[in-house]
């Protein structure tokens, strides 16, 4: 089903992709607050000052991620996944300061790359692209390795 | 090629923009958005646990089904590529940047367990922590951006080269698509009968029951 999504994303306007979206949103909200940085930087100034169709999917992911909570009964406020409570304790900080170094480090790694797993491997490496085959092996070298070191079970 | 790489540019333009601005551009991209949010809501790639335990090799639920997304994505890309209406933009291939790139994004997955794109989906189930994760991410983008300078002599402009893989075979790119989607099927069969195998024990090892059950 994705895969026919992917084909008709392409078919239509362009491939999918999650990661420019942040950068993105970064110029949005510089602007908002009246930073030059979008026409002085190098890479901001590539952004674009208007909403696109690939912000457009972005926003909507938002959406039917909610929708399809909600329609199954889904939706789920919790702060802490049970599996990292069991690991590292319900402590919420803790929780809220590893989802920010995660997300700081995916995206920054992400835009070096130039594209994050929707970009570059689920639509990149459909299209065939060397990039996308490299980039899904970089990330599950350091991912595997790390899970595995944060999450093993302690032997009981 | 040289059509579709045309058509590539004429869809992401030099301002930045991909996909055009137009309104129906807006709204079939909101449509595409909500599809594939809710896609990845049902399969469970928004779900932590799902991620975690895919990452330690104990469900492979989700790995299989981007394989599979891969498979049919190449075949249906490229079959609408034979026919010339694909808006195919193949990814620069900069061996230094993309690996560095996807070292640091693993760590970044496994940390929170989510990617860029599920964060935005979880975000929308209302998990807490991933909104924090889309704001680590925000703030990540943003120092690159101003790193950007630094980073791309390093890292982007050495050993750049743009081409995907029927270019360095020399092949028509459906074959190419064909033969990876047979391989990827007979891969993800394979891992259907590892899974079903490595199931019970790690059912047994966690002391958890699978599915549902064990996302939050």
């Amino acid at each position: 089903m994705l895969g026919l999504l992917n084909t008709f994303a392409v078919a239509t306007y362009g491939a999918l992709g999650a990661s420019r979206n942040y950068v993105a949103v970064d110029g949005f909200l510089l602007r908002l607050f009246g930073s030059s940085l979008t026409s002085t930087n190098s890479y901001l100034s590539g952004m674009p000052s208007q909403a696109d169709w690939l912000l457009m999917v972005g926003l909507g992911m938002i959406v039917g991620g909610f929708l399809a909570a909600l329609i199954t009964g889904t939706l789920n406020t919790r702060a802490v996944p049970r599996l990292w409570a069991s690991r590292f304790g319900a402590s919420k900080p803790k929780r809220f300061a590893a989802a920010f170094a995660g997300g700081f480090l995916m995206l920054f790694g992400a835009r070096i790359a130039g594209g994050c797993t929707s970009g570059l491997v689920l639509s990149g490496a459909a299209q065939l692209s060397i990039a996308g085959f490299l980039f899904g092996a970089s990330i599950f070298a350091t991912a595997m390795p790390t899970a595995r070191f944060l999450y093993r079970k302690k032997a009981s | 090629m040289t059509t579709t790489l045309i058509i590539a540019q004429a869809a992401s333009d030099t301002v930045g923009i991909v996909g055009g601005t137009g309104a129906r551009a807006l709204i079939v991209g909101l449509l595409t958005g909500i599809v594939f949010g809710a896609i990845l809501q049902r399969v469970g790639a928004s779900s932590f646990e799902m991620i975690v335990n895919m990452l330690q090799l104990k469900d492979l639920t989700v790995m299989k089904f981007f394989f599979l997304a891969v498979a049919i994505g190449s075949l249906g890309i490229y079959t609408l590529d034979s026919v010339g209406t694909a808006h195919i933009g193949i990814a620069p291939l900069y061996l230094l940047g993309i690996t560095v790139g996807g070292l640091i994004f693993g760590v970044g997955w496994a940390v929170s367990g989510y990617c860029p794109g599920t964060s935005l989906v979880a975000m929308g189930e209302g998990k807490i922590d991933a909104a924090i994760t889309v704001f680590g991410g925000l703030v990540g983008a943003l120092v690159l951006a101003l790193t950007w300078d630094w980073i791309k002599p390093l890292l982007v402009d050495p050993l750049n080269f743009n081409a995907n893989l029927p270019d360095v075979l020399g092949v028509k790119p459906l074959l190419v698509a064909v033969v990876l989607t047979t391989a990827i099927v007979a891969f993800v069969m394979y891992l259907d009968r590892f899974d079903a195998g490595r199931k019970p024990a790690a059912r047994g090892s966690t002391g958890e029951t699978p599915g549902p059950a064990t996302r939050s």
